[in-house]
């Protein structure tokens, strides 16, 4: 057995990693609080006042909080797809020649259980930016069907903030009614929908990320920790 | 989705807030002002069109005294939006609302409205303004039928071209070249029928859920096609009143705010007037506090329901409802559904039975799963695709233990 190398290549800036786990950590709070704002699955028990308790209420803080570090988030993810100094993931997304024949090849890759593994892993390749950009669509999609529900409860059009606040979220959700199906529910069910999309969607990540640890043997998994991972060198 | 979609979609993009501007300054109210008097003496100067009953003297009849009729007229002036000095105005509007010739239809309905405006606790002062509004033409009240009622109008439409306020009652059904609904002798079609008389009206008023956006004729599988008023008329003021059934208060609002103003008020998105259906049912109601608290009934009559908590878990969809009757309730602000212990079912929206009157929080609805046609829960559905995952997930993970290569021993 030769002797391997490893050549180490950054993947992950500190601003990626901490925007990574930033959004994992309110994903988990969102999708908790939102499930109990579907349908209240606990029942409060506490032997106090209405106006003690606040449980809805503090879910809902919560599941909003969670919402708006995400739409910040979405904002700041948007503008480094396109003008990150580090590696700018819309370049994957453009579907020229060199595109697509590395989505079909890592993606048989994946099919073939690493049997084909012939293309160049030390970068993001464009199979997982697009996996990523579906990520973000969805987390998109969140973002406009829930300021849109948000927005129902500033019906009389002056919130804390002002009353720029309703007016722009107006000018920028309504579309989600008639695209949902034409009424407020609708946009409801399809945000509730879309939380599955999204669990789904990790669930995937998660296993993808610890097989490609597995089967690459490039430690994959230390790209979000430490920012880093290694490949072998072929010289 | 009907030919006025798009215009609605183009209105969803402009809209604001259902916020309706409540101080426009004192030179907009002082010019409102004059327009309305100035309109109320011309009305006055019209002869009584056809009923002959005497405002003032049916209030007595009644057994209600003219200080009961000025606080329904401050009430209505304020649930209209404008200042306490319009009050005088409205009563007096009230009074000449007998000018106005009101042709109602009944298309696809259950004659539910018509019964929310005759059937109050007792006769108050909205039904009374509807009792003396010069109805030209209701199938159900009138006493004429047959080829007489028929003419009475004919006669009606002719007489009053381009003045009436036409009142539509039930949805429109489209299916099958609208057989599923004929009337008349000539068997004229519902559709055919609400074309004509809207050609030759003033504007046309759309009360309650079917008549606005099909409602429960258009209920999945909606197998006549129904639609509402607004996706068949166009080229005509359209006000809608949703609910099911509408509120009187706010068909007298509407009419009342004709009658002044000569305009219609102001509509959102969805053409509904704004001072009724500017609110969300969830924000001024009475049980509010139980649901930041997180006090739910769990089912009917038990210990929450009887401390009157938080109908949410009964499936309750007042957070996604708007309309006023958490603030002026019906049968003369007697009740209303949250009051009397059940859920709102969102009754005036759009799809309302399909989407809103399941009576169970959205997440634990059967509503249809997008493949179609299959009951589901969106619960169910979204763990079916869990599962599917985790099953992908699992077999790949598998096949790679048991069959994977990795890079090591391909070197190897």
């Amino acid at each position: 057995m030769k002797q391997e190398t490893y050549k180490k290549v950054e993947r992950m800036t500190v601003a990626m990693r901490s925007i990574h786990w930033l959004n994992a950590t309110f994903m988990v709070v969102a999708v908790i609080t939102g499930l109990y704002i579907g349908e209240p699955y606990y029942q409060t028990l506490i032997a106090e006042p209405a106006v003690h308790k606040y449980v809805m209420a503090w879910n809902r803080w919560w599941h909003f909080i969670a919402a708006i570090i995400f739409d910040v988030t979405s904002v700041v993810i948007v503008y480094l797809y396109f003008f990150s100094r580090f590696e700018k993931p819309y370049k994957k997304l453009i579907p020229n020649a060199h595109n697509l024949n590395e989505f079909g090849g890592v993606f048989l890759n994946l099919i073939t259980l690493n049997r084909r593994k012939s293309f160049d892993s030390s970068h993001s390749d464009s199979f997982n930016t697009v996996y990523f950009t579906i990520f973000h669509l969805l987390l998109l999609f969140m973002l406009f069907t829930g300021l849109q529900l948000y927005v129902h409860g500033l019906e009389s059009g002056i919130s804390s903030i002002g009353a720029w606040w309703p007016w722009i979220l107006h000018v920028t959700t309504d579309w989600t009614i008639p695209v949902t199906g034409g009424n407020l529910m609708t946009v409801r069910i399809a945000h509730h929908i879309t939380m599955w999309l999204i669990i789904a969607w990790v669930a995937f990540h998660i296993y993808y990320q610890v097989w490609r640890t597995i089967f690459w043997e490039e430690g994959d998994l230390a790209i979000v920790v430490g920012g880093s991972k290694f490949v072998k060198d072929e010289k | 989705m009907g030919k006025d979609t798009m215009e609605s979609v183009k209105k969803l993009f402009t809209t604001q807030s259902a916020k309706v501007d409540t101080n426009r300054g004192g030179e907009y109210y002082t010019d409102l002002y004059e327009t309305c008097r100035k309109r109320l003496d011309e009305l006055k100067a019209l002869p009584v069109v056809n009923n002959k009953l005497d405002f003032q003297q049916t209030i007595m009849d009644e057994g209600l005294d003219r200080r009961d009729f000025l606080k329904w007229a401050s009430a209505t002036t304020a649930m209209l939006m404008l200042p306490a000095s319009f009050t005088p105005l409205v009563a007096e509007a009230a009074q000449v609302m007998n000018r106005i010739p009101v042709v109602w239809i009944e298309l696809s309905d259950c004659a539910g409205n018509s019964e929310a405006l005759l059937r109050s606790d007792g006769p108050k002062i909205d039904k009374i303004v509807l009792d003396i509004i010069s109805l030209e033409f209701h199938e159900t009240l009138q006493a004429a039928a047959g080829h007489q009622a028929e003419k009475q109008l004919e006669e009606a439409i002719e007489l009053f071209k381009g003045k009436y306020l036409l009142f539509v009652e039930g949805a429109v059904p489209l299916g099958m070249d609208g057989q599923y609904g004929t009337i008349g002798a000539k068997a004229e079609t519902f559709k055919d029928h609400l074309l004509r008389l809207a050609s030759s009206a003033a504007a046309v008023i759309a009360v309650g859920s079917c008549a606005t956006y099909g409602g429960i004729p258009a209920a999945a599988p909606n197998p006549t096609e129904s639609v509402g008023v607004m996706d068949v008329v166009s080229g005509k003021p359209i006000i809608n009143i949703p609910a099911c059934p509408a509120n009187p208060a706010n068909m007298v609002g509407v009419v009342l705010h004709y009658v002044l103003t000569g305009k219609i008020p102001e509509l959102d998105s969805l053409l509904r007037p704004k001072f009724a259906f500017g609110y969300r049912i969830h924000d001024n109601c009475e049980r509010r506090a139980h649901f930041d608290a997180g006090e739910y009934v769990e089912e009917w009559g038990d210990n929450g329901a009887k401390n009157n908590f938080c109908l949410y878990k009964m499936g309750c969809k007042g957070p996604m409802t708007f309309n006023n009757c958490s603030i002026v309730r019906y049968n003369e602000a007697v009740n209303w559904p949250i009051g009397v212990g059940r859920g709102c079912i969102g009754c005036s929206e759009p799809d309302f039975w399909d989407k809103y009157a399941y009576e169970r929080p959205m997440a634990n609805a059967n509503i249809k799963a997008p493949t179609g046609g299959v009951e589901r829960t969106v619960d169910e559905f979204g763990l079916a695709l869990l599962t599917a995952a985790g099953i992908g997930i699992g077999i790949h993970a598998v096949a790679s233990a048991v069959a994977g290569k990795k890079n090591s021993e391909k070197d190897a």
